[in-house]
């Protein structure tokens, strides 16, 4: 079971006091269909991040509306059907993997079912390091686990918010391969943030591209490789094609000069 | 002053502690044996000559027993009262303000005022008990309720996202992340328990170290009295070398 996202024409404005407001998102529209995997990729700052926010019933909009299956996202996060994995691992250090992959499911008051724990385990290769503490693991297990952890309550929506950006470029492109088998297999539906564009392009369905100050989406674009994607087609010219689209797209706009030179990509 | 690195430095300042106790004990040593302060500091021999004597080994061991027992429960209670009304304030916020102020007022009462009313309403016995409880009461109350507030966002929103009630917060997150800082305050609390006791003692209890330094200084048994100060101050220190240990327990576990 899945769920539809629907954002429709939301701001959102931080008073920074003094009369002086700051405009984080300004009129923001997006479906996500239930079983998409939409990314979301733009400059630092645009107010991607937030739009996940706002979807985990972390924040409210301060116009327009969000709703999951109809629904304001609070009902699905209190009915523990949301999954979340950030940037920071967010595990918490003194527990152990398995009691950090259970956590959610005591958190829902729900009795953990521990075949489905040690497959979830398994399924972020995580296998002999249950017991292990996150501080004894490295920066790649750690948001392995955290993955493993978003998967447990069998969640309808999948938020990820740049959940790869602290990794080396080798192990975050080991991850892409692994959350795509993983994905595959569950197709939930995914809202995915990064900087990435070879993360989004690999593992998105769709991909929106946002600009900043006060975050706008600039262009939607559908993703059609054929799935299971298998690593091979990140060295295809179709990849390569679409690669450099949107990371002319994340260019920053020249103010007055030309001289504003280098990649939005980071 | 050349810094030999985080593993020399620690025998360095284990040596340098020591060096300063010696001078401390030969200050005293020399002061009391030459009576340079008068007749009411003896040398440091002869308080511990009488600490060790079997003689009085009855007495003393009555008094710390009388004392500790004391103390303990007043810790126990101020313990229990201090963590359940931070708790309290941290799942009901609004009452926060409020037992804030109280936690503030009653702790800015000296407990030397607070002695005689405790003696109207309790009895003499549990006047010690209670004085103890509201020294560690005010630690506790302060060090939980930090303790409490010290998760970081991102623990906080993943509970807020997994839809976690008040109380599922609090058990899973909250009060684990609590624990170090709850541990300091319960190591804090040791000494102010332990003065609480003696000071309640004052007030006219049966027996215990309080009673005892107060008969010794009416009676002019100097070197009673300072035997009993000594034996106070190294309780003190024990339990709080204890608690000490508990404490880096906590930090390494639950940070």
């Amino acid at each position: 079971m899945t769920a539809a996202i629907r954002v429709d024409q939301v701001s959102k404005t931080f008073q920074l006091g003094r009369g002086r407001s700051v405009e984080a998102l300004g009129g923001v529209s997006l479906e996500v269909r239930p079983g998409e995997f939409v990314a979301i990729i733009g400059p630092s700052g645009c107010g991607k991040s937030m739009i996940l926010r706002l979807i985990g019933s972390l924040e409210e909009p301060t116009r327009g509306s969000v709703t999951i299956d109809g629904r304001p996202p609070r009902a699905l996060a209190s009915t523990h059907r949301l999954g979340v994995a950030f940037q920071d691992h967010a595990l918490l250090p003194w527990l152990s993997v398995w009691q950090n992959v259970t956590l959610p499911l005591q958190v829902a008051g729900l009795h953990p079912d521990e075949a489905r724990i040690a497959a979830l385990i398994k399924l972020v290769g995580l296998e002999g390091f249950e017991k292990a503490r996150p501080r004894q693991l490295s920066g790649g297990m750690r948001q392995r686990a955290a993955i493993a952890r978003a998967l447990a309550l069998n969640p309808e929506v999948l938020l990820l918010d740049e959940p790869f950006a602290a990794l080396d470029a080798v192990t975050r492109r080991y991850m892409n391969i692994e959350l795509q088998r993983i994905w595959t297999e569950s197709r939930i539906t995914t809202l995915l943030v990064t900087h990435g564009v070879d993360e989004a392009l690999f593992l998105a369905d769709r991909i929106v591209v946002m600009s900043g100050r006060p975050g706008r989406i600039i262009k939607t674009l559908a993703i059609d490789f054929p799935r299971p994607r298998s690593p091979e087609l990140m060295r295809t010219a179709p990849f390569h094609e679409l690669y450099d689209q949107l990371a002319e797209l994340l260019e920053p706009v020249p103010a007055d000069s030309d001289l504003a030179a280098g990649g939005g990509e980071s | 002053m050349s810094d030999g690195g985080a593993n020399k430095r620690a025998p360095g300042k284990t040596a340098l502690g020591i060096v300063g106790l010696a001078l401390f004990l030969c200050a005293w040593q020399v002061i009391g044996h030459f009576r340079l302060a008068g007749l009411t500091w003896p040398p440091f021999t002869e308080v511990i000559a009488l600490l060790a004597d079997p003689d009085r080994w009855p007495m003393l061991g009555r008094a710390l027993y009388a004392t500790v027992a004391a103390m303990a429960a007043g810790y126990l209670l101020g313990t229990a009262l201090g963590l359940g009304a931070a708790v309290g304030a941290h799942l009901f916020p609004i009452a926060r303000p409020g037992t804030d102020r109280l936690a503030a007022v009653v702790n800015s009462i000296p407990s030397i005022a607070l002695g005689p009313v405790f003696i109207v309403f309790l009895s003499r016995e549990s006047t010690a008990v209670a004085i103890a409880a509201a020294h560690a009461a005010f630690i506790i109350y302060v060090s939980a309720g930090s303790g409490l507030a010290a998760a970081s966002r991102g623990h906080r929103d993943l509970l807020t996202v997994l839809g976690a009630s008040r109380l599922m917060r609090l058990r899973h997150l909250d009060l684990p992340a609590s624990l170090p800082a709850l541990a300091t305050g319960l190591k804090l609390a040791v000494p102010a328990a332990l003065i609480g006791t003696i000071i309640g003692e004052w007030f006219g209890a049966p027996r215990g170290l309080g009673v005892l330094i107060v008969n010794a200084m009416q009676n002019f048994q100097i070197p009673l009295l300072w035997s009993v100060v000594v034996l106070i101050a190294a309780t003190s220190l024990a339990l709080y070398s204890a608690l000490t240990l508990l404490e880096r327990a906590c930090y390494a576990r639950f940070t």
